[in-house]
């Protein structure tokens, strides 16, 4: 049980890096759909310079440094050129999808390397999410710059004119998202799951897209929301605990993708939006006047 | 962007020219090709001896163009199953699991009314329903994301997305591990098609070729000319002024994704059930499933023309078959194929860019007029 727990918690960390940087970038007004390319392409970097060099600060390093990248083209595209961002977003996904299948390919199987240890028998990415997700709450709600990132995703207009750069701001915070969501990746395929396959992040990413969605923009019910995907997760790899000899393991897997669909429906009736949907950046996905 | 005393800015074109859509297609694809000489190059491969690889399999090689002909059909059903929303500004990304519905609803239907030794019912009647079956469940499994749209506005990109991954499990358990519909004799896949129920050939090729040529012909005819492909393209285009314009953008969003749906299913039909010497759900079925993404792709480079897609699908089909052949002939990595897709997608965001918008130099200063502010006084 104990297991399950740690191991569900390294899930949690993972969804909850990925969603968090796509919340931030959301909070700036940057509709960022392709998170899942981010988490491949981070993830195959990371392991390739990891078992190249056999040092996990450097696959680290270089998945960030990954992440900036591709954080930075979907700007350059959605802010710069004021692109369609889902469109700039899909390719984002497909392009790393393709990619990475070609890149990794040659380093496929298991890392060999140790595991990353833990903290106090906790796995360290997710005390390090939790602490993220405090950072983020107070930057964003008790922060000046933080005012500044949530006028520019509510009225980008109204920004402008009262003189904060928001160009300059969204780049930023979808830079961020991107090293991020890169960052997660790095933490499966290094932590998490160190054996590397093709499209080893299995729609992860567009779960992330739906736990923000599911949080209404706030990092701690992303927190919330991050740690019982998590734990339903792992649930659904080893259902033997809760209630063995129920149902084909594979009907298992499924549990967490159609758990999902009605939480997105719930989330999405009109009864909901009233009362809790004012939260939603008013001018996500549009590109700044 | 500005430089000295100049700037550098793109402009939106309001009206592309004429001829435009095909050159930026052109644009896309052979960038992509050039790029992809960069992955051959990486793996200590010549990029000629690559290239002429992929192409004399693909197109030249008697087994590889017939299994060019085979995939292009299957493209072109992923292909249009993404148009059709796309046309009305919705992502169908469920391709993948609309072509598992399809595949397992084509299968079931032997299995419940076919008795083998009598050959009852006839073997045309019982692949009519599997076709049929294949598309209501395509349809069935693309509705669902359609009637949450259209209902609660829920986001089509995760909807389809979840359900790939649960159509994905589902397929699993239908052909592995002792499933309904596992073969008697292979672990891991399904049961092989009695001979009689496989489609009858004309040149190597099933009747499904004239389905997705007769679709191609009908989805442009309903865009070009049809009321109905009006009211998707208006929606498409700009959602608030069609339903200003009595257009129900409920009904708009169910419908594109049934008739999306459907042909996706069809296509789940082909690739398992119709394809000479396949005639099962084979265990790497995710390869097939992922491979409808070409479509995707295909549906953007063609800009949302239906007839304009078939040549690219017969490309990409070839490209991707020839890249996996060339993988084994030049010991390249694996997932050439998977690459293409992706330097594809890439070019096609740049050559997007190109053909949305125009790049302007100009001394700065002088910009102003032709951009009025909105809402200013008489205009």
């Amino acid at each position: 049980m104990w297991e399950l727990a740690v191991r569900s918690l390294e899930v949690s960390a993972i969804l909850l890096l990925a969603a968090l940087g796509e919340l931030i970038g959301q909070r700036s007004g940057v509709l960022n759909v392709g998170i899942e390319g981010l988490m491949l392409f981070g993830g195959t970097v990371a392991f390739m310079v990891t078992q190249a060099t056999e040092q996990f600060p450097l696959g680290f390093a270089a998945a960030l440094a990954t992440g900036a990248l591709l954080g930075g083209a979907h700007a350059f595209f959605s802010i710069t050129l004021r692109g369609d961002q889902v469109v700039s977003g899909m390719g984002l996904w497909v392009l790393s999808f393709g990619l990475t299948t070609f890149l990794g390919s040659p380093y496929a199987g298991p890392l060999g390397l140790g595991r990353i240890g833990g903290l106090a028998g906790l796995p360290p990415f997710f005390l390090f999410g939790v602490l993220l997700v405090a950072a983020v709450w107070f930057l964003l709600f008790r922060t000046g710059p933080g005012l500044a990132i949530r006028s520019a995703g509510e009225n980008p207009a109204a920004a402008l004119a009262a003189g904060i750069p928001v160009a300059a701001i969204r780049y930023v915070c979808v830079v961020t998202g991107g090293v991020l969501g890169a960052l997660a990746g790095a933490v499966y395929t290094l932590s998490y799951n160190p054996v590397w396959n093709y499209n080893f992040i299995m729609g992860w990413g567009f779960v992330s897209l739906a736990l923000v969605f599911f949080s209404m923009w706030n990092p701690w019910i992303l927190l919330a929301g991050a740690s019982l995907f998590g734990l339903m997760w792992q649930l659904s790899l080893s259902p033997e605990l809760v209630l063995p000899g129920i149902l084909s393991r594979y009907v298992w897997r499924t549990l967490p993708f159609a758990i999902t669909i009605p939480i997105l429906v719930v989330i999405s009736t009109p009864w909901f939006r009233a009362r809790w949907g004012l939260a939603k950046p008013e001018a996500l996905g549009q590109p700044d006047t | 962007m500005r430089l000295g005393r100049h700037e550098v800015v793109l402009e939106p074109r309001p009206a592309p020219p004429a001829g435009y859509a095909v050159l930026t297609a052109a644009v896309a694809i052979l960038a992509a090709l050039a790029l992809a000489s960069a992955l051959f190059l990486s793996a200590d491969a010549s990029p000629a001896a690559a290239y002429r690889a992929i192409f004399s399999y693909a197109f030249l090689n008697p087994h590889g163009l017939a299994a060019t002909v085979q995939r292009s059909i299957y493209l072109l059903f992923c292909t249009y199953a993404f148009l059709v929303p796309f046309r009305a500004g919705l992502w169908n990304i469920g391709l993948p699991g609309q072509v598992y519905a399809g595949g397992l609803a084509a299968f079931a239907v032997p299995l419940l009314v076919w008795r083998e030794p009598t050959g009852a019912p006839s073997p045309a009647l019982v692949i009519g329903l599997m076709v049929a079956a294949a598309a209501v469940a395509g349809a069935t499994t693309g509705g669902i994301a359609g009637i949450l749209r259209a209902r609660f506005q829920v986001n089509e990109i995760l909807v389809t997305m979840m359900l790939n991954s649960i159509l994905f499990w589902v397929v699993a358990y239908m052909v592995k591990e002792g499933g309904p519909f596992m073969g008697a004799t292979a672990e891991g896949e399904s049961f092989t098609l009695p001979a009689p129920l496989r489609p009858p050939l004309w040149w190597g090729v099933p009747f499904t070729a004239v389905v997705a040529l007769g679709a191609a012909a009908l989805l442009d005819l309903l865009f070009a000319r049809a009321a109905l492909g009006y009211r998707i393209r208006a929606f498409g285009a700009s959602p608030a002024a069609a339903r200003y314009g009595g257009i129900s953008p409920a009904a708009i969003s169910l419908l594109v994704f049934l008739i999306g749906g459907a042909l996706a299913g069809v296509a789940g039909y082909h690739t398992f059930a119709a394809i000479p010497g396949v005639h099962k759900i084979p265990g790497n079925y995710g390869y097939y499933g992922d491979l409808g993404f070409y479509g995707m792709i295909s549906a953007l480079i063609a800009r949302g023309s239906a007839l304009g897609a078939i040549p690219i699908a017969v490309l990409f089909g070839g490209l991707s078959l020839g890249a996996r052949f060339a993988q084994g002939a030049l010991r390249l990595p694996f997932g050439v194929d998977y690459a293409l897709l992706g330097l594809l997608m890439m070019t096609f965001i740049g050559s997007h860019v190109l053909h949305a918008f125009r790049v302007v130099w100009r001394r700065r200063g002088t910009a102003v007029a032709d951009a009025a502010p909105t809402g200013a006084p008489g205009t």
